[in-house]
């Protein structure tokens, strides 16, 4: 390790890094701008600079950018010699001659890296006597304030844009200090990682707009570690939350970013940090719901749906713990549904509510089927699941059927980052440090190998090296030949104009160091998970090694509701059948659904059939929708944000999320309703009074461990409640929370005692410990002098490492299993009727709970349909014309979309939009395509 | 001898010599003889034959060459790009060369691309010269339509293809790496060094970016040999050199002289003195990013280490004079004027620091300044220095400002002390 001098004083350091980097690492405060941990040097804004000195004898030195400087072994440096004290000052004062100083009414004041690096400066006086350039701001969208009289132009905001993101429409316009940071016209911008923009912006030009209409300043904001819900990635958020103005009960404000090094790294996909505010949205469920009979209107009566009225929680608890009673003395059979984006207590205390035989995954059988085959498969000794730094360092890459941009869109910008590998090979070659950013990526363009198979185009086709658009059979087809040629076997079954291009990819594939296969859920077909994991197996038998093999879940907690409901019948199209058999025993029957839309999951047909079997519904969830318009009694149950539990992500990683704030109302966690239930059960036996001694998380992640051997590790996770450091719990809130004693103020003057916190040793205020490198349970991330999230390099083992007292989860311990050697499916013959419907998400509409956020409501498209365009001008039909479809029972109506993508005679239909959410369920499906005749008439 | 290589075909007629002409003056001799030797050879001539870069830096022409990897192992794609985009303040040497005389150009890039192992050769032309455009176009095609540029060229096996890109304009593309940047496609913004362009340059192959001048030196030199090339100068530096005055002297024009003539000569002999009843109170000896010198520096030689050590640079050799009668803050302004409008934007230094001088100048101009603007001037530039800034050109800019400050600081101080501009 290289030995430097900084100031007189020696370190060891980490060879091939920058100084600055270095510095960082080492504790020592550099005031930056442009350079970021993630995304490298540039050397443009020049305030990093230090002085390097020749040798021992020069006393003089030379003024050096620190972030475009290599350390070398030996090197003397100085960080606080006058001459560079005063070049720092001077580059403030010269940025400072056209930021407009608003820090008052500028949302990035509190955490505003401009300010702190101001402060670091020590720059106080500036002599600058003249005018300010102004600049017109832009309309962004729903998600972005543009405030360009503050930039100080460091260019982060294109450099993630445009060269981390591949995002195309946010440049840098103009020269000069007239340089402009926006798009050419004024609009949403396109790219789905743009609200990374806030916390990359050292300042206030790029803001939080949702934030904005329920802004406070960082201090003011509580917060906790939590889990992105709105996927299956798992990326670790710091949502914030503060008293709201009506009835001042806490309400979420924003979710940023907190940094997971094997996940989320810097960066959330907007859909994860603008998703947040369906919390706070109208259809909210805040009260305890009961159906009403005595006003029931005909037409709403004939759809099957109920007029509720709010109940006091105690008279809806006692009527669940009759029902309990009841199917306690077998007097009624209890159904519990559970669901992919409740936690594993919610759904492990349902399921031993119900017993494991009466619960049900939640799902249609086609879904469990599938999260039992990424089980499956990523149990193989031959298949390891990569983190995210593992995926961006693979040097091919094959994706089969996944459209992962849409599906699990942090690992695309991770693909993303992969694609770079022969450029940053090359820069090795040349000498070049891969931290000098702008140098690095000035090499040749020649990507590295993505090659990508999909239903049609996808996010990435700007840097894949070959494309391949096919029915999800021809797909899966495609990936059983790779598998074959990569077994140096002969391939049957693919056509011969992909035989090339499947024998190209092989070639890669079997020829790289770090291959990595990328597939999922989202196709909805087992036989492409199937060939991709041939194809992973083929890979790793080759090079006798395990092959990265990525497969995305669709949902925040599917893998681990998957390993609480191993048995493949336990789907929601079986329930009907089961009901049924029930009402011939002439027990009534009550199903319990635990956040679950349950119209998101099977067609409208036999969501019906469940809701009208059942006697009894009971739901508890978050949103009202239309499971919870069917119920006799609803439950309000809380968010993530509001709630502590443990979920599992594509990669097997358990993780556990903590209550950033009490959810207002009654609302609490699904499992303390179905545990005050029991509590208040008039028949007790040895499962009832276990259910209602569940007091902490802790004892439901005990039960769960000992139930489930293989979630050992859920009961490993996080401190228990009583955990303490230095005799104090965690503190949720900054110690410069304001207003703690003033904000109740209108009602009493006393100081509110918090609110004790039954699960985490976390308090809901400012008094306990504030370190993050104390406690994994710190989501504040904040050190003296540094305000901003820039503060975090201050807990991580060096740039990019890990938390130093991180919390990143355990990965859960399945017992290896070997996979059987998967043949492809044979194909039936004959031409099929109608058209085939294939499942197409986007980031933007297909996310359940992220599409009640009014900001992502905005911006979600109108229901489309991809048609082909030789299908579409055989049905002579244009972009827009209305088209309607009728699949099983349902018909959506949606909007005609030209693909020169999707294959012919099929169909691209929207996964789980508002409205045409039955199209998601079916798909891939045969439909019928109608034209919906245009009004004609007018006064021609 | 020849004394006048760059300039011997140039007439007093404001055309173009055709490749007819060219080739009965001589001309592409020097091409046929690079042809028939080895590439590495003519890098050592060249380099043995000292010509330094007339783009304004003076580096050693065939050493630049010499760092692009050579051999089998090394890329198979490497480029050539000439530099003509001919924008400093005070400079129109280029153009003569590019309008009068095409075909040297072509012949010295062709022999340079030859040298470097390089098939394809870009001319970045600053968009404004629109004659010099049209005259290259047509020379490239006379050369192409008579085999001396194209696919095997007389016979050799060696292809090489010149092509003509004309810039949108922006001083900043005068520097090697934002011209390719520029070129790419991308903003002209300047590239951080090392990695240099000759090991990593136009879209990261090795690449060489000459100035106009400096390859219109190269035929005369590979045809006539090192030893002659060295006799044309008179004093360190090897060669012949385009000088130029501006300014308010008799016969402002440029002139083909040896390296190391005096200052004097060419300002007093060449450009007739200054008009009468002024007095040269100073002048900047090589564009407008260079310092200014006073009266007692008018018998150096103009050569690059003779200039260097009296405190400016020889730059691109053409000089603007300062008279007497010309008020040297609005000189200083207007030219800060043109280098703040023309900073690319990317390091603060330039970019905020510039727009301030101007501010400054423009206040101490308008009669509006105060004497400690004076030491806020001084520590402005002083912090625009060479490395403190992303490239050259905020230390450029700096220096007409740092040396007006110090030669005539008394007028700057009478503007303040009077309220008003002292010359009006």
């Amino acid at each position: 390790m290289p030995t430097i001098t900084i100031d007189g004083d020696d370190y060891e350091v980490e060879e091939g890094q920058n100084l600055l980097s270095t510095c960082l690492s080492l504790g020592i405060d550099l005031p930056y701008f442009c350079w970021h941990p993630a995304m490298g040097s540039v050397g443009a804004c020049r305030q990093c600079a230090v002085i390097e000195y020749k040798d021992a004898e020069d006393h003089r030195g030379r003024l050096v950018m620190s972030c475009m400087t290599p350390i070398k072994d030996g090197g003397l440096y100085s960080v606080t010699a006058e001459q560079a004290r005063e070049f720092r000052g001077s580059i403030i004062e010269d940025l400072m001659t056209n930021h407009p100083h608003d820090c008052p009414v500028c949302e990035e004041g509190g955490e505003c890296h401009l300010q702190d690096m101001t402060e670091m400066t020590g720059h106080t006086n500036r002599r600058y006597r003249g005018t300010k350039r102004t600049h017109r701001n832009q309309y962004l969208g729903p998600f972005i304030n543009h405030e360009m009289n503050r930039c100080i132009a460091c260019y982060r905001c294109t450099r993630f844009y445009r060269d981390y993101a591949g995002g195309t429409d946010l440049q840098a316009l103009g020269r000069n200090n007239q340089v402009y940071f926006g798009r050419q016209q004024e609009g949403v911008l396109e790219n789905g990682f743009s609200g990374n923009l806030v916390e990359v912006c050292p300042t206030g030009v790029f803001t939080d707009k949702t934030f904005s209409k329920h802004y406070v300043r960082k201090w003011d904001l509580q917060t906790a570690p939590s889990i992105c819900e709105h996927c299956a990635v798992g990326c670790n958020t710091a949502p914030g939350a503060r008293e709201g103005w009506d009835g001042k009960d806490q309400m979420l404000r924003r979710v940023i970013n907190l940094y997971h090094r094997e996940i989320n790294g810097y960066f959330l996909c907007d859909r994860g940090r603008f998703g947040y505010d369906y919390v706070n949205c109208d259809a909210r469920l805040k009260a305890v719901l009961a159906a009403r009979t005595d006003t029931l209107i005909e037409s709403t009566a004939a759809r099957g749906e109920r007029i509720h009225g709010e109940i006091p929680p105690r008279e809806a608890v006692e009527r669940l713990a009759q029902t309990l009673a009841q199917a306690q003395k077998g007097q009624r059979r209890l159904i519990g549904i559970g669901s992919p984006r409740a936690s594993l207590e919610n759904n492990f205390a349902l399921r031993q509510l119900v017993g494991p035989d009466n619960f049900y995954a939640g799902l249609a059988e086609r879904d469990l089927h599938l999260l039992h085959l990424v089980d499956a498969i990523q149990r193989d000794p031959r298949i390891h699941s990569p983190t995210t730094p593992e995926i961006e360092s693979a040097d091919a890459i094959l994706i089969l059927g996944e459209d992962i941009s849409n599906t699990a869109p942090r690992v695309g910008l991770a693909v993303r980052q992969a694609a770079r590998n022969r450029q940053r090979r090359q820069a090795r070659e040349l000498k070049i440090p891969q931290w000098q950013d702008a140098s690095v990526r000035q090499l040749d363009g020649d990507p590295s190998p993505i090659a990508v198979a999909g239903f049609e185009d996808s996010g990435l086709d700007d840097i894949a090296s070959s494309r391949f658009h096919g029915t999800p059979e021809e797909i899966a087809a495609f990936g059983h030949a790779l598998a074959q040629l990569i077994a140096g076997k002969q391939p049957a079954e693919v056509s011969p104009e992909y035989l090339e291009m499947a024998q190209q990819i092989s070639e890669t594939l079997s020829a790289s160091e770090r291959p990595l296969v990328i597939s999922g859920c989202g196709c909805r077909s087992g036989e492409i998970l199937q060939a991709a994991a041939q194809l992973a197996t083929a890979l790793a038998d080759r090079n006798s090694n395990p092959c990265a093999l990525y497969l995305t879940c669709l949902e925040v907690n599917s893998l681990g509701l998957a390993q609480l409901c191993t048995d493949g019948k336990k789907a929601l199209d079986h329930l009907p059948g089961a009901l049924r058999t029930e009402g011939e025993a002439k027990n009534p029957s009550s199903v319990i659904v635990l956040e679950n839309e349950l119209c998101r999951r099977v067609d409208t047909a036999t969501a019906d059939e469940i809701f009208s079997l059942a006697d009894e519904l009971i739901v508890l969830d978050l949103l009202h929708n239309l499971t919870t318009r069917r119920a006799d009694l609803v439950f309000p149950a809380a968010a993530t944000v509001e709630s502590q539990g443990t979920v599992i992500n594509s990669n097997g990683l358990a993780q556990c999320f903590y209550a950033v704030y009490e959810g207002p109302g009654f609302i609490q966690e699904s499992w303390r309703w179905l545990a005050d239930a029991a509590a208040f059960c008039p028949e007790s036996n040895a499962l009832i009074s276990t259910i209602a001694d569940w007091k902490h998380c802790h004892d439901l992640n005990q039960a769960i461990a000992e139930a489930f051997p293989e979630l050992e590790v859920v009961a490993e996770l996080g401190p228990d409640e009583d955990f303490r450091i230095d005799g104090l719990e965690v503190a949720r809130q900054s110690h410069r929370y304001s207003g703690r004693t003033a904000i109740y103020a209108d009602k009493s003057v006393a100081e509110h005692k918090p609110v004790k916190d039954p699960d985490a040793p976390l308090v809901f205020s400012m008094e306990g410990i504030q370190d993050p490198d104390k406690s994994p349970l710190q989501a504040n991330i904040w050190s003296p002098g540094w305000n901003s999230n820039q503060a975090l390099h201050k807990f991580l083992q060096g740039i990019g490492g890990k938390r130093r007292c991180g919390n990143g989860g355990r990965k859960i311990q399945r017992a290896s299993r070997s996979l059987p050697d998967w043949k492809p499916a044979v194909q039936p013959a004959g031409e099929a009727e109608g058209f085939l419907l294939l499942p197409i998400y986007r980031m933007f509409g297909s996310g359940e709970l992220s599409a009640m956020a009014p900001a992502i409501a905005s911006v979600i498209a109108q229901p489309f349909v991809l048609i082909n365009r030789h299908d579409a001008k055989r049905l002579d039909i244009d972009a827009g014309d209305p088209l309607e479809i009728t699949v099983g029972g349902d018909r959506c109506q949606l909007i005609a979309e030209i693909s020169d993508s999707i294959p012919f005679g099929s169909l691209g239909v929207p996964y789980g939009f508002p409205q045409v959410e039955p199209l998601g369920t079916e798909a891939p499906a045969r439909g019928q395509l109608h034209l919906l005749q245009l009004e004609t008439g007018g006064d021609q | 001898m020849l004394t006048n290589p760059l300039t011997k075909n140039i007439g007093p007629q404001n055309t173009a010599i055709d490749l007819a002409g060219y080739r009965a003056a001589g001309g592409y001799s020097g091409w046929r003889k690079a042809l028939a030797g080895d590439p590495g050879d003519l890098v050592k001539m060249v380099q043995d034959a000292g010509l330094r870069g007339r783009g304004g830096a003076g580096f050693n022409t065939g050493l630049k060459w010499s760092f692009v990897p050579r051999g089998d192992d090394s890329p198979s794609i490497k480029y050539l790009v000439c530099n003509a985009d001919e924008m400093e303040p005070g400079t129109f040497k280029d153009r003569l060369l590019m309008e009068r005389d095409p075909h040297l150009l072509i012949e010295g890039m062709a022999i340079a691309a030859y040298a470097i192992e390089a098939r394809t050769a870009y001319i970045f032309i600053r968009g404004e010269y629109h004659t010099a455009t049209a005259r290259l176009e047509k020379a490239i095609a006379e050369a192409r339509e008579e085999g001396l540029l194209g696919e095997n060229i007389l016979g050799t096996g060696y292809s090489l293809e010149i092509h003509l890109h004309c810039s949108a304009g922006n001083y900043i593309c005068g520097e090697e790496t934002a011209l390719l940047n520029a070129l790419e496609g991308k903003r002209a913004v300047p590239r951080a060094k090392p990695p240099f362009p000759q090991v990593s340059g136009l879209w990261g192959k090795p690449t060489v970016v000459n100035n106009v001048e400096t390859f219109c030196n190269i035929p005369h030199l590979i045809d006539l040999g090192v030893d002659w090339y060295k006799s044309l100068g008179r004093g360190e530096d090897a060669g012949t050199k385009l000088f130029g005055v501006s300014g308010k002297v008799k016969n402002p024009g440029t002139w083909e002289l040896p390296m190391g003539t005096p200052i004097r000569e060419i300002i007093e002999v060449h450009a007739g003195g200054m008009r009468d009843g002024l007095k040269l109170k100073g002048f900047l000896p090589g564009g407008g990013s260079t310092d200014f010198l006073g009266p007692e520096h008018l018998d150096l030689p103009m050569d690059y280490d003779a200039i260097g050590k009296s405190g400016s640079r020889m730059g691109t050799g053409t000089i603007i004079v300062l008279d007497d009668k010309t008020c040297p803050v609005g000189l200083v302004l207007n030219l800060t004027q043109f280098f703040a409008r023309e900073s690319c934007g990317w390091c603060t230094p330039c970019r905020d620091g510039l727009p301030w001088a101007v501010k400054i100048l423009q206040r101490i101009e308008n009669g509006e300044g105060r004497l400690e603007d004076i030491g806020l001037l001084q520590e402005q530039v002083r912090y625009m220095g060479p490395g403190n800034t992303f490239c050259a050109l905020a230390p450029g800019a700096a220096e007409p400002i740092q040396s007006a400050l110090k030669l005539f600081e008394q007028d700057f101080v009478e503007h303040i002390e009077k309220g008003c501009c002292p010359y009006l």
